[in-house]
């Protein structure tokens, strides 16, 4: 995956609230992007030291506290500058490849004077 | 059957199998590995680590009674491995791979054969050596051990290497690291890692650092036998010196070498532990690579075609265009030269520094050793410098913690950098360093003792008694040959000539410092004065331990046998002790002195009133007449002179002059009469203890005062300009 989308899908999904790791990939699952846990978790902590992401601390009856992912000031505003990258690029890429018609003809080469 | 052992994991009690422990320590491990540099390292360990003790909770909820090896396979797979890990993140941000390896296979460094990379993985400076390791198939250790020994030879090698070989993630096959064996040790455990990291059986390591035990002991009754067994390098190499490399390795590598405790650590110990899945993965990258390798053949033909093709096309445009197209090519063309310039110049740059930074650390690292072996070889002088307990105390403490422990921690350094040996605990540093605060702290009270039994100086002067006067009027001086046979010649390796000390026994420390000086006499007859100087903490000792210097001159007739030296007790100890012999000569008679005076040596450790001492190798005779050995000489009004009337040749000072002067008679002092009150600590006054008064007083007196301007010298000037001055002399 390109660099920038993979924190962008994270991004994406902590949005729309406080997340929890697993939870993360399980959306990803369901959006038919494979991730593993492993991966995840390095990205998060870079993210979070780049004040994009805070976290807070749940209980949780299942084993040791969870950390809660949200949205900093900042992350959001660093989501909303990948998605008008993101949007710009899929747009152009969509453009490209929407385009049935051929190309003009290149004119003909002129080294018949060689 | 499985045992179950509890662990703590993130504050919760898991039962888990063994085994299933040691996967999982293993796999937290390799994160650990994977994330080292990492800027959140420990936080995203701690992270996965609590999805892993939920995980587990959840399985021990639904009611398993304990974590499996399954279990934890199950979990791993679930988080990843960290070469999975490379594969998402491999294009994201960790390594700029080219194009080739963008596939997302990871690459094995026996696939790196055939292309020699530095290894941007797996370095120290410029990974040089682990690429070159890397590329020949073995070990890196082995030769970062050859750069580090070949240091002189080796060092431009490496810089060329350095510029001229890109920089390439190479995966690395030997992820081995040096540890202690805990299984399998019979000390410490140094001999079981060695032979788990070079992959041999533990005995040959073992028998290595015990040969020379085995031949020590064996030859110790050989040795016995022959008391005195001067075989220097038989026995002597084998058991002493490379007896005692090889056990300060091993107590080196005892402190420097963690010992491995998990699992993971016994595996690295061995060496990469290999399994299906990396044998499968070799083999296939094996395949790809050829596949790939096909292609890349099969793409570089067509390129090569069509850019034949376009370079004809290019060929018939016009000039212009050319120009253009050149200008356009010439560009980046340009650019990448500069940038390569620009690399070659930072890399020289670097490899400056670190030129110098090298040649420091040696010379730090040579001065040490010296200063070590220099203070062993002074050691057995130091029951004649020292006194009482606490000096010998301090000097053991100084010379093995101030010099030893910084070749020590230099040692340890290079080994673990080496080993590439990881220590969690930073108290070897802390030790370090305060046992060497500690060997500073005596070093300084050390001196400052030492200085103080060397304040004071005294001096004792006697006239020869029952000197006969010579007939013909010609005194020949000579050493008497010593027909005492000391304690074997070369006992430090230092030659009997070469040192003013010579002939060591347990007790009895032989010194030369004796120097004879040549006078002119008031009267008609020859004088001879036997001047004792010594130092000490305060005028009495200094004058006490002067008097007991032990020099008696013989006479035969005309020749004067001075002894070879005098003999220092341990009881005695060293205080500079010196002897002066004054000759006095009457006009218009001769003196001989003969060649085995040159052995004399003469120095003094002045420890003047501004608390400053300098060693003085005073062995110049510009205070007096200069003679020169084996040389007739007849007193004159004006000095000595030679009787066969050749002039002093070569390093006399003044070749043209028959008469040698002396040397300070332009001195502005020389016609004072000398200060009873003045700092010097000896003048010689010979002169004023004469019942009949001399004709030439004056004279005599400045030709004898002189003697003490090095003194005075040494007063005024800074000790270390004087220091220098003579050195460059």
């Amino acid at each position: 995956m390109r660099k920038g989308i993979l924190e962008f899908c994270i991004l994406s999904i902590i949005r729309r609230g406080e997340a929890y790791p697993s939870d993360i990939v399980e959306e990803m699952r369901a959006a038919n992007l494979h991730i593993l846990e492993g991966t995840l978790y390095p990205l998060l902590t870079r993210l979070k030291n780049a004040d994009m992401l805070t976290y807070r601390w749940v209980e949780s009856n299942s084993g040791p506290p969870r950390k809660y992912f949200s949205l900093t000031e900042k992350g959001l505003q660093f989501y909303q500058e990948l998605e008008a990258t993101w949007n710009e690029l899929a747009n152009a890429v969509n453009t490209l490849a929407a385009k049935k018609d051929s190309l003009a003809n290149v004119p003909t080469s002129n080294n018949d004077n060689l | 059957m499985k045992k179950v052992i509890n662990i703590n994991f993130q504050g919760r009690v898991i039962p888990i199998e063994e085994t299933a422990y040691e996967i999982l320590q293993q796999y937290v491990e390799s994160l650990r590995k994977y994330f080292a540099n990492e800027d959140g390292r420990d936080e995203i360990i701690n992270d996965i680590e609590g999805r892993i003790a939920e995980l587990f909770s959840d399985r021990l909820k639904k009611g398993s009674t304990c974590i499996t090896e399954d279990d934890v396979n199950a979990v791993i797979a679930s988080m990843g491995r960290p070469e999975d890990f490379d594969t998402v993140e491999e294009t994201t941000s960790r390594k700029q791979t080219s194009p080739q390896q963008a596939a997302p296979t990871y690459r094995y460094a026996s696939n790196g054969r055939g292309r020699f990379y530095r290894n941007a993985d797996d370095k120290i400076i410029a990974g040089v050596c682990s690429g070159l390791a890397n590329y020949l198939g073995i070990d890196p250790v082995i030769t970062r051990i050859l750069f580090v020994l070949f240091f002189g030879a080796l060092f431009w090698v490496y810089i060329i290497l350095w510029i001229i070989v890109p920089s390439q993630s190479v995966q690395s096959n030997v992820t081995k690291r040096l540890f202690r064996s805990a299984d399998d040790k019979v000390i410490g455990g140094v001999c079981g890692g060695l032979a788990a990291y070079f992959n041999t059986q533990s005995w040959i390591p073992r028998l290595i650092f015990a040969l020379p035990l085995i031949i020590g002991l064996v030859s110790s009754p050989f040795n016995a036998w022959f008391n005195d067994w001067d075989f220097w390098w038989g026995p002597k190499v084998l058991t002493g010196s490379l007896g005692f490399t090889l056990f300060v390795t091993y107590v080196i590598l005892w402190i420097a070498v963690p010992v491995a405790t998990s699992a993971a650590e016994k595996l690295e110990m061995r060496g990469e532990k290999v399994d299906v899945n990396t044998i499968r993965n070799t083999v296939k990258e094996d395949m790809e690579s050829f596949k790939s390798k096909a292609q890349a053949w099969g793409s570089e033909v067509k390129q090569t075609a069509q850019e034949f093709g376009e370079r004809a096309k290019g060929f018939g445009q016009t000039a212009g265009a050319q120009a253009k197209a050149f200008a356009a090519e010439a560009g980046p063309v340009a650019r990448r030269t500069g940038s390569g310039a620009g690399h070659v110049i930072g890399i020289l740059f670097k490899a400056f520094f670190l030129f110098v930074a090298g040649i420091a650390a040696i010379s730090l690292f040579g001065l040490l050793m010296g200063l070590l072996f220099g203070g062993f070889v002074i050691f057995p002088f130091k029951d004649f410098i020292l006194e009482g307990f606490w000096q010998n105390a301090l000097a053991w403490s100084s010379l093995l913690l101030f010099l030893g422990i910084p070749i020590l921690a230099l040692i340890t350094w290079l080994i673990r950098r080496i080993m590439g040996v990881r220590s969690k605990n930073h108290y070897l540093g802390y030790v370090f360093g305060s046992l060497w605060t500690i060997g500073l702290v005596s070093v300084i009270i050390l001196v400052g003792l030492f200085a103080r039994n060397f304040k004071s100086g005294s001096e004792k002067e006697d006239e020869l008694s029952g000197f006969v006067q010579p007939t013909k009027g010609k005194l020949i001086v000579d050493v008497a040959p010593s027909n005492i046979r000391y304690y074997g010649g070369d006992w430090f390796g230092i030659h009997d000539e070469d040192f003013p000390v010579y002939g060591l026994n347990q007790d009895t420390l032989m010194l030369n410092t004796v120097r004879v000086n040549v006078v002119k006499s008031k009267d008609s007859v020859y004088h001879v004065h036997k001047v004792r100087f010594s130092r000490g903490r305060n005028p009495e000792s200094s004058l006490n331990s002067a008097e007991k210097i032990q020099f008696d001159i013989q006479q035969k007739d005309s020749v004067l046998m001075l002894p070879k030296g005098f003999a220092i007790s341990k009881d005695d100890k060293f205080r500079n002790q010196r002897v002066l012999i004054v000759i006095e000569v009457p006009v218009g008679k001769k003196i001989m002195l003969d060649r085995s005076l040159n052995n004399y040596d003469w120095f003094n450790l002045n420890m003047n009133g501004r608390r400053r001492w300098n060693a003085n190798w005073d062995d110049n005779w510009e205070n007096s007449y200069s003679w020169r050995d084996n040389v007739e000489y007849v007193m004159t009004e004006t000095g000595l002179k030679r009787t066969d009337k050749k002039s002093d040749d070569g390093y006399d000072e003044s070749p043209d002059e028959e008469v040698i002067a002396p040397a300070d008679s332009t001195h502005p002092k020389a016609n004072q009469p000398a200060k009873p009150n003045q700092k010097t600590p000896y003048r010689y006054k010979g002169n004023e203890k004469k019942e009949k008064p001399a004709v030439d007083s004056t004279k005599q007196e400045s030709a004898t005062t002189e003697e003490n301007d090095p003194t005075q010298q040494n007063e005024t000037y800074p000790s270390l300009i004087y220091m220098l001055a003579r050195i460059a002399r």
